[in-house]
């Protein structure tokens, strides 16, 4: 098989996991160096497909073998896809070839499960190991840990990695064991967990080896299963505060070839996706908790977003007075995000704030307007009732999930 | 009126609106006569800044002088009357008007929110070229159309990231070349450095645009998305550009049913065989060697 046929198979085969992040890393240059790659913290987006998902890193899998048979997953055993498998060496020359380019900013590699979880761990690393020493590559490296892994393998990966992952892959164990029966719960925890001492004892070390400076992340699969998204919101938050995760990645189920009857086929939920995300960015920016954002069982509003939903269910803390409350209370002020936030602080130091400076500053000025007080400013709506309000602010049904 | 003659740089900007702050000049006074500007037809009143200056010059924040000087690298008619005007209420204790929520600070921030993006659109989309090892001259090369003047200022990444190998960036309006050790910056661009950026001999793109075909994903079709993160303007120097309505009329053609590429659809697939009940999973042998 001709390399570029390897390539179509294998990204083809690794583009279902959502994550692209080349940031967090350490500042590294090779001004004046042999070898290549630099690393700014900041993350680079080199192209975007027709999906608007961004091209940060060369995605693929060493092999779409697999052993493992997870009904969400195209690559399942069971699964008529055609197969292939990269040599390290390959993966090296692609990687160098797309960095020189410019097309990524490193390598983001995964695989199918072969032979064992071991086997396949060392020969991700193998990858890495080559790119860092033989070829003096400092650009990012995301290696993905295979569960099962001994925790020495997955202190060596790091040792390469800027970052690692180990996928949830399903909110709930009960999905876990119903769509995928070789995967458990437990072990995904365990890794999680060998990642985050790794992390903990590079930071308390001062001469220990560097692990995995961008820290891990993890991703849920949205939809394949009939999870709602306040358990999702939930075991998001678990996981953020017990491993110290950078981030969880919500990729909604897309539809695949040859599907089993266990999973949905129908057109990906993108606008449910789009709002777990809003979510999660109120937990990790904002300081909300899971349970702010959804009380009970049930599923985020589609038609307004989560910060709106939370302030029309919590009137009591509005209208918010600009020129006295705390920025952080700003920040939770619908269409006002964490900057404006900062910048109506600075800004009130030197005046008061009036109601033109939301205008210049970009504001969503009709989200914002029942729940502000400036100084030229009261809201006619402050006592109008929630649901009135929502029927004004929600908005048109996208149409986000066109087939 | 009076008009401020300067080479256009922002060096000589500083030094002449230094000059104007110390004379009391205040901006509706100033027309400001950069980029080589020969002078208009109201030019002739007379310049009152030939004398020694009328105070000490004033003090400014270190801070204001770096966000005027990325302003500056915004490309408009009259670039310099606006960072005149914010240095001026600073000089004069108006610190309000550095501040994005201000009316002036607002424009100055919005030139430099733009500058940002046009940096990052610089690290992002430049596409390198490699030549053949065998010619003389640089061993990458590229063509870029960036919308502001940013290329001088923001070139140094590359020399981070590409280590010895030297590359060179051609512009319509100016260029820049890494000899290995040494970043060389031209305005206008030479000829010659455009004539090489423009021509790459590189045959070797083949894999690269497999990759993008294959790492879209044709059920999350969405074309706004895209557009707002890759601007349409860059699609025509990216090696990529041309693909884009292809994939994209290929997915409303089919492929956006269950999200695989067509060009692995077109393959036999190959499900394997692995008996379960025999073997648990993680020890189980379906190793297959490397295909060469």
């Amino acid at each position: 098989m001709q390399l570029i046929e390897k390539l179509t198979v294998l990204a083809d085969a690794a583009k279902y996991d959502a994550s692209c992040a080349s940031s967090g890393a350490p500042t590294r240059s090779s001004k004046g160096k042999s070898g290549i790659g630099s690393t700014s913290g900041m993350g680079i987006c080199h192209s975007f497909t027709p999906d608007g998902r961004c091209v940060a890193l060369l995605k693929i899998l060493l092999t779409n073998f697999c052993l493992y048979d997870c009904q969400y997953c195209v690559n399942r055993r069971s699964s008529d896809v055609p197969r292939a498998r990269f040599t390290p060496e390959e993966v090296v020359t692609l990687t160098i070839d797309f960095y020189k380019r410019n097309c990524i900013s490193g390598l983001f590699l995964s695989s199918g499960i072969i032979r064992s979880a071991d086997y396949t761990m060392e020969q991700l690393i193998r990858v890495a190991k080559l790119l860092r020493e033989e070829h003096e590559f400092r650009g990012y490296i995301h290696l993905k840990t295979i569960p099962d892994a001994d925790p020495l393998l997955i202190a060596e990966a790091g040792r390469y990695a800027d970052r690692l992952s180990v996928n949830i892959e399903l909110p709930t164990e009960a999905s876990l064991i119903r769509l995928a029966p070789e995967k458990q719960l437990r072990t995904i925890k365990q890794a999680m967990h060998s990642i985050h001492l790794g992390e903990s004892e590079a930071r308390v070390e001062v001469r220990a080896p560097r692990f995995a400076p961008a820290g891990q992340s993890t991703q849920m699969i949205i939809g394949a299963d009939a999870t709602d998204d306040s358990t999702i919101l939930h075991t998001a938050a678990s996981l953020y505060d017990n491993y110290r995760l950078r981030r969880v990645y919500y990729s909604a189920f897309s539809p695949i070839p040859q599907s089993p009857n266990t999973v949905p086929f129908e057109a990906p939920p993108l606008l449910r996706e789009h709002r777990l995300y809003q979510a999660d960015f109120l937990m990790r920016g904002y300081g909300f908790e899971a349970s702010e954002l959804l009380s009970g069982p049930g599923n985020l509003a589609l038609d307004i977003d989560p910060k709106l939903a939370w302030a029309l269910n919590n009137r009591e803390h509005f209208p918010v007075d600009l020129n006295r409350a705390e920025p952080a209370m700003i920040a939770r002020v619908p269409g006002i995000g964490v900057l404006s936030a900062k910048r109506l602080v600075a800004l009130r130091r030197q005046r008061r704030i009036r109601f033109e400076d939301l205008t210049r500053l970009r504001c969503a000025l009709e989200k914002a307007k029942p729940f502000i007080v400036t100084q030229d400013y009261r809201p006619v709506q402050a006592s109008r009732e929630s649901l009135l309000l929502r029927q004004q602010l929600s908005e048109a049904p996208a149409q986000m999930a066109l087939w | 009126m009076h008009s401020a003659h300067f080479d256009g740089s922002f060096a000589g900007w500083r030094e002449a609106a230094r000059t104007l702050l110390c004379h009391g000049l205040a901006p509706h006074q100033v027309n400001w006569r950069g980029d080589g500007d020969s002078g208009g037809l109201f030019d002739q009143a007379p310049s009152p800044v030939n004398t020694q200056p009328a105070a000490e010059p004033p003090r400014i924040p270190r801070q204001l002088l770096e966000l005027l000087q990325s302003a500056a690298c915004f490309r408009v008619e009259d670039r310099w009357s606006l960072l005149y005007r914010v240095l001026w209420r600073v000089a004069q204790g108006d610190r309000a008007a550095m501040l994005p929520g201000d009316i002036d600070g607002s424009q100055l921030h919005k030139r430099l929110k733009a500058v940002r993006r046009e940096v990052h659109h610089l690290h992002a989309f430049v596409r390198f070229h490699p030549r053949p090892e065998t010619v003389e001259g640089p061993q990458l090369v590229a063509w870029h159309e960036p919308a502001h003047d940013i290329l001088h200022s923001a070139s140094e990444h590359f020399a981070e990231r590409l280590g010895r190998s030297t590359w060179l960036i051609a512009t319509p309006d100016d260029g820049i070349y890494w000899d290995g050790r040494h970043l060389h910056y031209q305005r206008p661009c030479p000829d010659e450095w455009q004539r090489l950026a423009q021509t790459p001999e590189d045959d070797g793109q083949a894999l690269w645009l497999a990759y993008y075909g294959s790492t879209f994903n044709p059920a999350r079709l969405n074309r706004s998305a895209l557009e707002n993160s890759l601007p349409v303007r860059f699609w025509k120097n990216l090696p990529e550009g041309p693909l884009i309505p292809q994939l994209m009329s290929q997915a409303r053609a089919g492929a956006q049913r269950d999200g695989q590429a067509t060009a692995v659809a077109q393959q036999a697939g190959k499900s394997i065989r692995y008996n379960v009940a025999k073997k648990p999973p993680i020890s189980g042998n379906a190793d297959p060697a490397p295909h060469h």
